[in-house]
């Protein structure tokens, strides 16, 4: 049975996206020239990292707004990490204290049972005060003299003229991908999201879905620090400010359903670029970031009401949700 | 002549029409049953006449005139109140902010909402229904046959010209519908139109002046119901003769595999104490809020247990949550099919499987194999006969009765040894309960342990082998054998008398 709405919820971001890279040759010359879509698509790379993390939260009913929070942290802690014991540690202590921060948001959760939404607004400015802390004394950089080192490179790097940052998110949407369609946990978060209260006599534990959804995403914001302080080798308190709202427009915008339940990687994936080619077109024509910022907006609004439409004026004969009781 | 004419009407979803040239009318002052089996298509003509379908073609006239609801306040507007089968009710408002939610009277100067009055009237037609339910309380905390009364209230405070219930006793309890069936009686005796859909055949007896018969989308048959009778309706709605006596098999009673010593959880249940054996199937009966629902969470692990002990196996067993009650092989049904049974976001097969994920992952993978997954649910598919588009369907749009086999599949799939079962036919038409009594009675015959709650007296006694009757949380009542009698079950449930079977017997 082919089903055109559900087709849409999967592929409509992507179908847009291309739609728009077709256009580029017209309305921005110069946009598909290597170095160009090489440089979109390192940019896109730690926004994209964490909007999978934040696309099972959403499917779970969730937010997470705490991520530029953990980013931020997570950014200090790792250069403090390699200036003291290299690669290795860096590594280590960026998904160390990205899970960290994601277990303190499930343990406010589970725990002290806070709303997930006031939980991670809380946290986001715990993280940001900490990284604040702890770069008082002027931000955290790479020193100059570390320029050649292979950790230093990951972020600049090219693998067959694909930026590493790049593959690195095509790595972990994979993953997602699996994780969300082919495990037991995955399943089970779509579950939860879709009725918390069915799921419970489903055998679901909400403990384990908040553990795993805040954990995740926090492991997401831990490899996508790694991907953004090797490519702009300094953080402190307020390293990309406004992050959250980049990954959570990005998600919602990809068809992930708000209220929990649905969610889809493929249209995550595609909406991280559709924002990142529309600023660069925007920026290639010279428009002015504040317009940027309005344009970006408005197809965020455009997009959800076109969605919303599609349910409410479908075809005669179909259910219209009934928002309201029918009385 | 007719109040209300339905020509050639056509309902198409995609992949499937749900109304195929419907034709039917209602007249003033008529009860108008409407029957079929599930999947049959009359909700859907209900929502066509309530406004919230719009048909793909073919027309509705009310009173002669071309009537084309919009939206479900167009058809209030003509008069014509509907109670759907699902609710639609805000959990978090009273009872009678429901009631008159979107109607509310309005204080002329301060446009507040008149409480006190719609708190009355409320309490004035709970009075015609004969419950007493508090107009103050939060729908939330009602059990689902209270919410059914609320919905039933809701419609009857429109006094609307044609009134339009959709399985309104699916959830009530015995003398719940003996007091609706008085309800629909007076409403006919005031010259108001009745479409009264049920899968209870002595409710359409009892009350029909019409009949009228669908099967897959087509009107068969509409006829005065002197001119048929039971036999003859069920043939028009299967196609076929069913055999809807049930034959439940002798059993030998086995190992013991659950029992209650004295449990109690806050006020709702007190003092329990029962048995259930292998190949047994345990009814458990009572009017609703007696805490049936809750003797079984308690036992799965979805409410805690205060005093007394439980065994499973012989072994202690003190479920945390559901999931450990799953573990130890118990599977479990909610009455409940809206708020604690579908997945509304998840298809069908994906809304069986969840019970069993760890079954159906590949061999080397160990991840979800999908071919395995529609494996499983094709079996339960077939075995409960569901209809259905194809297993990606969303559960929301299947019928009431077919989103019902598939979570009583979604039990039954882990092969538990115990299985909790609420209302395990609750919507479903005849042919398929008769067909899930079987499976039940095969289940037991293969050392399967059913404990079932129904609030359906015929199933309750015609199922089980022996029964327990709750009244205020607890057991009253223990009958076995002969003792297993309609008058025995409801005297104890309601009056609260005590009787037990064995003492009755060693006497
Ligand atoms: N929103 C929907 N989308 C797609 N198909 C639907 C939708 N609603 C109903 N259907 C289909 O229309 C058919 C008729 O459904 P309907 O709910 O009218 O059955 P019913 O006679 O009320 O059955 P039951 O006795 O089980 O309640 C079913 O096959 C159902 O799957
Ligand atoms: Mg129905």
């Amino acid at each position: 049975m082919i089903n055109a709405g559900r087709i849409w919820d999967t592929w409509g971001v992507t179908a847009l996206l291309l739609l728009l890279l077709l256009c580029t040759p017209v309305i921005a010359p110069g946009f598909l020239d290597i170095e160009n879509l090489q440089s979109v698509l390192r940019e896109s790379a730690y926004v994209g990292i964490v909007a999978v993390g934040m696309t099972f939260a959403i499917a779970s009913g969730a937010f997470d707004l705490s991520v530029g929070g953990q980013l931020a942290l997570t950014s200090v802690v790792t250069l403090m990490a390699f200036n003291g014991g290299g690669t290795a540690a860096a590594v280590a202590a960026a998904i160390t204290t990205g899970l960290l921060c994601g277990l303190v948001n499930a343990g406010l959760i589970t725990q002290l049972r806070v709303p997930p939404f006031v939980a991670t607004l809380g946290s986001l400015f715990v993280f940001r005060g900490i990284a604040y802390l702890l770069t008082q004394d002027g931000p955290k950089t790479l020193p100059y003299e570390q320029i050649e080192a292979p950790f230093a490179k990951i972020g600049s790097l090219d693998v067959a003229g694909l930026p590493v940052p790049f593959l690195i998110m095509v790595a972990v949407f994979g993953a997602g991908w699996v994780l969300l369609r082919r495990t037991a946990i995955g399943r089970r978060t779509l579950a939860y999201g879709s009725s918390p209260s069915a799921a419970r006599f489903c055998g679901i534990s909400d403990t384990t879905i908040r553990v795993f959804v805040f954990g995740l995403v926090g492991l997401t914001v831990g490899i996508a620090a790694l991907t953004y302080i090797t490519r702009v080798w300094t953080a402190d308190g307020s390293a990309q400010d406004g992050f959250e709202l980049k990954v959570i427009a990005a998600v919602v915008l990809g068809g992930t359903a708000l209220k929990g339940g649905k969610g889809t990687l493929i249209g995550t994936f595609s909406a991280v670029f559709l924002v990142s080619v529309l600023n660069e077109v925007l920026v290639s024509r010279g428009v002015e970031s504040a317009y940027q910022r309005i344009v970006l907006g408005c197809v965020l609004i455009v997009a959800l009401t076109v969605d919303g439409l599609r349910t409410r004026f479908a075809a005669p004969g179909s259910f219209r949700r009934a928002s309201r009781p029918t009385s | 002549m007719a109040l209300l004419e339905v020509d050639g009407l056509t309902v198409e979803f995609p992949g499937i029409r749900a109304l195929d040239a419907v034709c039917f009318d209602i007249r003033p002052g008529e009860v108008h049953a409407l029957v079929g089996e599930n999947g049959a298509g009359k909700s859907t003509l209900l929502k066509v006449l309530g406004g919230v379908h719009r048909p793909s073609s073919g027309e509705v006239r009310l009173a002669g005139a071309a009537y084309r609801p919009r939206r479900p306040a167009d058809a209030l507007a003509a008069g014509i109140a509907v109670i759907y089968q699902e609710f639609n009710l805000y959990p978090d408002l009273t009872v009678a902010e429901n009631v008159f939610s979107g109607r509310e009277p309005c204080s002329p100067v301060s446009r507040g909402i008149r409480y006190a009055e719609i708190n009355r009237r409320t309490s004035e037609l709970f009075a015609v229904l004969g419950v007493g339910i508090d107009p103050a309380a939060t729908v939330g905390e009602l059990t689902v046959s209270e919410q059914q009364l609320v919905e039933i209230c809701k419609a009857l405070s429109v006094d609307g010209r044609i009134i339009v219930m959709d399985e309104p006793t699916a959830a009530l309890s015995a003398d719940e519908v003996g007091q609706l069936l008085d309800v629909v009686r007076r409403l006919r005796e005031e010259g108001r139109s009745v479409v009264y859909v049920s899968h209870r055949l002595d409710e359409v007896f009892a009350l029909a002046d019409r009949v009228t018969v669908l099967r897959d989308g087509r009107h068969v048959r509409t006829c005065d119901i002197a001119e048929t009778d039971p036999d003859r309706l069920v043939r028009d709605m299967v196609g076929r003769d069913v055999e809807s006596v049930f034959h439940r098999d002798e059993v030998r009673g086995g190992d013991v595999v659950l029992e209650l010593t004295g449990v109690s959880a806050g006020r709702r249940l007190r003092d329990l104490s029962l048995v259930v054996r292998a190949g047994e199937v345990v009814g458990v009966g009572g009017i609703a809020g007696a805490g049936q629902p809750e003797l079984s969470q308690l036992i799965f692990g979805a409410l805690a247990a205060d005093a007394g002990t439980m065994t499973l196996n012989g072994a202690p067993f003190s479920p945390r949550n559901p999931g450990d009650a799953m573990a130890r092989g118990i599977g479990f049904l909610h009455e409940d099919r809206k708020a604690a049974g579908n997945l509304p976001d998840l298809s069908i097969r994906h809304n069986l499987t969840i019970s069993v994920l760890h079954r159906v992952r590949g061999a080397i993978t160990r991840l979800l194999a999908p071919a395995r997954e529609t494996e499983v649910f094709d079996d339960y598919r077939r075995r409960l006969d569901v209809k259905a588009t194809g297993p990606d369907q969303l559960i929301g749009q299947l019928s009431g009765g077919n989103q019902q086999k598939v979570l009583l599949g979604r039990a039954l799939a882990p092969g538990g040894r115990l299985l909790l079962l609420n209302e395990p036919t609750r919507g479903v038409d005849i042919g398929a309960k008769a067909e899930i009594h079987r499976l039940i009675n095969q289940l037991t015959a293969d050392g399967a342990a059913v404990l079932m709650v129904s609030s359906d007296l015929p199933e309750l006694l015609g199922v089980s082998d022996r029964v327990y009757v709750m009244a205020g949380g607890e057991i009253v009542a223990h009958l076995t054998g002969d003792d297993r009698t309609e008058e025995n079950v409801v005297a104890c449930a309601t009056t609260g008398r005590r009787v037990f079977s064995e003492e009755l017997s060693t006497r």
